[in-house]
């Protein structure tokens, strides 16, 4: 079953056509990562996918339901999202700013402690917002996205103001999340993010989506066919797989010289490079 | 449209906490209990001052807290936030206008025992202060939609503190400028001349014509505030 399904979208603002027959399905329980530089059309269709615009032409199905449906409240108590306009109520405590939201899906106040568990704020849970680092207010503001628990999550750059201890917390806590039956859909420029959270992902370069597919696929499809060999004495050999490397790499394992041997993969990075001639930023 | 009790509830409970910890907006409620101290007389002919305290505070508490409440949220994408939420836009409003109304009608009941004005009908006291709270909500409501901060939608409701509360005054010189005779339908002015009416004694249509008027106004830009707060959602 797909929880969301994007047929052939288009959409245009003025003069400028944001996004080109845009389609593809995600079936329920997956975590898909949607990667694209900034104005290659990320935001339109999540806002698209959230009934905050109207597509141009094509349509959408999200949760078995007609996309322009995502503003009714039976279906906004299915979905979490975070993006980067998330804002947080500043004079309010991190418990305080959760219970606005536990309020409002009309829920347990245990709720509260098991979300803070969740983002690893428990002992912060009196500060106010207005006291706290980036890093902290974004971790807040994912653990509102998320306090419902919620079937499907939409996060635009989840992990962007973390350190590094934090976005393995947050990693281990999408994982789980997942693992549970929420089905992730995850837009990011960190491409390590990426091949490590995402079953499978989308390239998207101006509107038009360019690669599709497991990061592993991806690599593959997009290999040079060459393979280094570090050598011993210090010397790195690039070859290409065929019989006379392998006469080569033969003579070097006999004679005990070979040092490290691996296959020459592009990285999710440099597949995008590739795909788009233009950096990831 | 959906409305739900509970978060109605939610977005008051939150508003009231943001407010109480926001003085610069929190101090507004010193202003209609200071002005009544000011301006509080004994005996007759209180109606034109108490009209003037009144329609200043509703101005200067209702609509401004109104206004910076909403722009406050524009401002810091709370009120996307919200909307992701399953909150309905009449939650929100509801929500967001209660809290305004409730503060309001407290303040000025308040205000009303510290000038010590005497009337003779409360009912149709109650029901003109009642319908003009609505009212400058919804004007606050309008002035915070059109406002891009809290420091804009501040600015926004001096335009309205002004023509609404000297609007009145401005028709003592009506035989002179025959022009402004157009603010006799001003809903400050009608409460002026409703509150001076129940202090000479007048009945009849003396006494509810000024309370239609100012309903009519509360239901007009009511429905006004509602259609722009819908298309400003969209927009935002």
């Amino acid at each position: 079953m797909n929880i969301i399904s994007v047929q052939n979208i288009q959409k245009a603002f003025a003069s400028n056509q944001a996004l080109k027959d845009v389609s593809f399905d995600i079936p329920k329980g997956e975590i898909f990562g949607f990667l694209g530089p900034s104005g290659s059309g990320k935001t339109t269709l999540l806002k698209i996918l959230t009934a905050q615009l109207d597509p141009t032409n094509g349509g959408a199905a999200v949760l078995g339901k007609p996309a322009k449906l995502m503003q009714k409240s039976e279906q906004k108590q299915r979905f979490g999202i975070l993006t980067d306009t998330s804002g947080l109520y500043e004079r309010l405590s991190i418990e305080e700013n959760l219970d606005v939201f536990r309020r409002l899906y009309d829920l347990p106040k245990s709720s509260i402690d098991k979300v803070l568990d969740f983002v690893n704020l428990n002992a912060d849970r009196k500060k106010r917002v207005s006291v706290l680092s980036k890093g902290m207010r974004q971790r807040v503001t994912l653990a509102c996205a998320i306090i419902h628990e919620p079937e499907l999550l939409f996060l635009d750059e989840p992990t962007s103001a973390l350190d590094p201890v934090n976005t393995a917390h947050i990693h281990k806590g999408l994982r789980y999340l997942n693992e549970k039956g929420t089905t992730i859909f995850l837009t990011t420029h960190d491409m390590t993010e990426a091949e490590s959270l995402c079953e499978r992902v989308a390239i998207l370069h101006k509107g038009e989506i360019r690669a599709i597919g497991a990061p592993a696929e991806l690599k593959k499809t997009h290999r040079d066919g060459t393979l280094t060999v570090e050598l011993t004495s210090g010397k790195t050999e690039r070859l290409a797989m065929n019989e006379d490397a392998a006469a080569s790499i033969a003579s070097w394992m006999t004679s005990g010289q070979i040092d490290r041997m691996y296959t020459n993969e592009l990285s999710l990075g440099d597949i995008f490079i590739k795909l788009t001639g233009s950096e990831l930023v | 449209m959906n409305v739900s009790l509970k978060r109605i509830q939610a977005i008051l409970i939150k508003d009231y906490k943001e407010f109480s910890r926001n003085y610069a907006i929190s101090v507004m409620i010193l202003f209609p209990l200071l002005f009544a101290l000011i301006y509080r007389s004994d005996g007759g002919e209180q109606a034109t001052m108490y009209a003037f305290v009144m329609n200043f505070s509703l101005a200067m508490l209702t609509s401004f807290v109104q206004a910076c409440l909403i722009a406050e949220e524009k401002e810091r994408s709370t009120l996307r936030s919200l909307m992701m939420t399953p909150a309905s836009m009449l939650d929100v409003l509801i929500g967001k206008s209660s809290l305004v109304f409730i503060i309001s009608a407290v303040v000025l009941a308040a205000s009303t025992y510290l000038f010590g004005f005497e009337s003779t009908n409360i009912l149709l006291l109650v029901a003109a202060l009642g319908i003009s709270i609505l009212l400058y909500t919804a004007i606050g409501t309008i002035c915070g939609l059109y406002s891009k901060s809290l420091i804009e939608a501040s600015l926004s409701v001096f335009p309205v503190l002004i023509i609404f509360t000297v609007g009145p005054f401005a028709l003592l010189f009506e035989d002179d400028y025959p022009v402004l005779a157009v603010l006799n339908y001003l809903p400050s002015s009608q409460l002026s001349e409703l509150l001076t009416n129940m202090e000479v004694g007048a009945s009849g249509g003396d006494l509810y014509m000024p309370l239609v008027i100012i309903s009519i106004w509360a239901v007009v830009v009511t429905i006004i505030s509602f259609i722009l707060y819908k298309k400003r959602l969209m927009d935002y």
